[in-house]
């Protein structure tokens, strides 16, 4: 019988899911300056364009995206996380953005189901 | 399974003091897991608008592989569909109340100190949630420790999964020097 899953295929290549996270800060901020009245849409829209373009690869996923931005002031900020898993499938990749008036950090889980 | 771990982090160099403080309140918690778990790999990367810069971080090595590569163990179908025990969202939110608010309640805002307690609070929390023995559920623990200056930040964050098993929880402290907000996500492994 055909085996329908090959066991390579699973895997979280953080090259793929890095572009997509750049691509998506890129698109959605790009050169805009720090506006606070945009970050809530901003955040929403860095969020829910990584999700979709990680549907497009088509991998038997469940994804947690989550995105971060924060006005620079001089303010500092740390990030860490941990994770229970099994690490030969699921993967992470975090991506930090920046221009002259703010951070964006986003990070991308990618749990084998 | 096994752990992951990776960070990432505005700040500059790490000082000894910071670290050892960190080291010993995670000794104190009786915690054995250790720090360093992961080699984290970055790389510079310029972005088509000229005045942004985005970095990449990610682990490098996946797994402490084992050195003896043992056979794939054929496990029997267990022709179960759904979890037996859900998770306990109340519970966790109660741990991430516990363990922000005795690790943070007497903190300045401090680089080097903050840098070591998000990894050292991920992996306290891990822990903790470990403990409760919920079978077959994945977890991510996310820590952010930022300075209060007044500045305007938001946190989003969406799933794409099954909303019926898997859940999260997600707290956040505040006192008058930093800010600390902790998610943990609960994915049902089928």
């Amino acid at each position: 019988m055909d085996e329908f899953q090959a066991g390579e295929e699973i895997v979280f290549v953080v090259d793929e899911v890095s572009s997509i996270i750049k691509e998506s800060v890129e698109g959605v901020i790009g050169g805009n300056a720090y506006q606070h009245s945009r970050v809530n849409q901003w955040t929403t829209n860095v969020v829910e364009q990584c999700l979709s373009q990680l549907t497009k690869l088509g991998k038997p996923f469940k994804y947690i995206v989550t995105c971060i931005i924060m006005q620079k002031n001089g303010a500092g900020l740390q990030t860490a996380s941990s994770c229970f898993w099994d690490n030969t499938t699921d993967g992470s990749c975090t991506v930090r953005w920046e221009n002259k008036t703010m951070y964006c950090i986003v990070s991308v889980f990618g749990l084998a189901i | 399974m096994l752990k992951g771990f990776h960070s990432v982090e505005t700040g500059s160099t790490m000082s000894d003091v910071a670290k050892d403080k960190a080291a010993r309140l995670l000794k104190k918690r009786g915690s054995i897991s250790s720090l360093s778990s992961h080699e984290v790999k970055a790389k510079e990367t310029t972005g088509k608008t000229k005045d942004s810069v985005s970095t990449v971080s990610y682990i490098d090595e996946p797994g402490h592989h084992d050195d003896i590569p043992r056979p794939a163990v054929q496990m029997e179908n267990t022709y179960q569909i759904g979890p037996i025990k859900r998770f306990p969202v109340a519970t966790v939110n109660n741990i991430l109340k516990d363990v922000l608010t005795s690790y943070l309640q007497e903190e300045k805002y401090e680089a080097e100190l903050c840098r070591q307690m998000t990894k050292t609070i991920s992996e306290v929390i891990k822990a903790r949630v470990k403990d409760l023995m919920i079978p077959r559920y994945k977890i991510i623990v996310l820590i952010t420790i930022g300075q209060l200056n007044d500045q305007n930040m938001r946190i989003g964050s969406r799933c794409l999964w099954d909303p019926t098993n898997d859940t999260f929880s997600s707290y956040a402290f505040k006192n008058n020097s930093l800010f600390a907000v902790a998610n943990v996500y609960a994915v049902y492994f089928e």
